[in-house]
């Protein structure tokens, strides 16, 4: 148990603590040998360096993931209005194909016919 | 220690050898240092490693259980400072800026490893460069003694009386006030008493 006394009784402040001190110290001691700290110092580098190159490696395709995410945006803008177009000249071609019939009985029926929507009902009711 | 300080102009200028010059550690050349390794000049930043990597690891090692994770810890924390290095304003101290990113490091290492099951601090606790004329038992017993502290209250002792932090600097460090870094520090002493007490009283 320890009362308030301690708040004051800092390590080291006796023997045995300063005791503990050293021997924490002992523990934690980094390494004193140049020969090491140049070689992590190198180790640092190099694994700075081998971090920039993998962020070069993900920069450079991300790069062309977005020119090719636009283009591929483009494309499907263009292709969707091509196919829409190509959706309304396919019904005007039906529309025509069935309004332009030359002969025939359904053929009185478009002639009378006010619309295309009136003519196609008169050919369906006509035929 | 005598610093090696480079003059950024000379480092600019590729193919050139590098000019060092010995001088006492003034905070104007770390300045320039910062200023030349913003500008991508990694001579520059090589020698902020240089200059920071023993303290750093002293950081680092302070938080990780083994030299290995103090190790890996300050190669992340000095990446991350790298990639950061144009978010640092050149007039604030680098190495304050640096410690906070490695203890940051060393906290996410910890979390991995998830060294709160303290049954785990393996042998490598101990520094391999240890004197050792050191009491042998006594290590042991203090090895053991700090495997059952928790890792902020066992970071905050030894930043403090290994490292010499102060409380409020500790508190920066590990993102906690300084009055829980004060706390830390007293209750992780009891604890530490309390443990050793049979090492240290054995009647």
């Amino acid at each position: 148990m320890t009362t308030n006394k301690d708040h004051l009784h800092l390590v080291g402040a006796d023997d045995g603590d300063r005791e503990i001190t050293s021997a924490l110290r002992t523990l934690y001691a980094a390494p004193e040998s140049d020969g090491y700290w140049t070689a992590f110092e190198q180790r640092i580098m190099d694994r700075i360096a081998k971090g920039e190159a993998s962020d070069t490696f993900w920069y450079v395709p991300t790069q062309w993931t977005r020119i090719g995410l636009i283009a591929a945006g483009f494309a499907m803008i263009v292709a969707a209005s091509l196919l829409l177009r190509q959706r309304a000249e396919e019904r005007q071609m039906a529309y025509d194909t069935v309004l332009g019939q030359p002969s025939g009985g359904p053929t009185l029926a478009i002639r009378d016919a006010q619309t295309k929507e009136q003519a196609t009902i008169n050919y369906i009711i006509g035929r | 220690m005598t610093a090696i300080a480079l003059r950024p102009a000379s480092i600019a200028r590729p193919g050139i050898p590098m000019r060092r010059v010995t001088t006492p550690d003034r905070p104007d050349d770390e300045k320039g240092l910062v200023l030349a390794a913003q500008r991508g000049e990694m001579e520059a930043f090589s020698e902020l490693v240089r200059r920071h990597q023993r303290r750093a690891y002293a950081v680092a090692r302070a938080i990780v259980i083994t030299h290995e994770d103090a190790e890996d810890a300050v190669q992340d924390a000095f990446l991350h400072a790298y990639r950061a290095l144009h978010r640092f304003l050149p007039d604030q101290a680098f190495g304050a800026w640096l410690h906070r990113i490695v203890a940051n490091a060393s906290l996410d290492i910890t979390r991995r490893r998830k060294v709160r099951d303290a049954d785990e601090l393996p042998e490598t606790v101990a520094s391999p460069f240890r004197d050792p004329a050191e009491s042998a038992e006594l290590r042991t017993r203090l090895r053991d003694a700090l495997a059952q502290l928790p890792v902020r209250q066992r970071s905050v002792i030894v930043l403090h009386d290994v490292e010499g932090f102060k409380h409020a600097e500790i508190g920066q460090l590990l993102g906690i006030p300084e009055g829980t870094a004060r706390s830390d520090l007293h209750y992780a002493r009891s604890a530490l008493r309390r443990l050793l007490e049979t090492f240290r009283n054995p009647q």
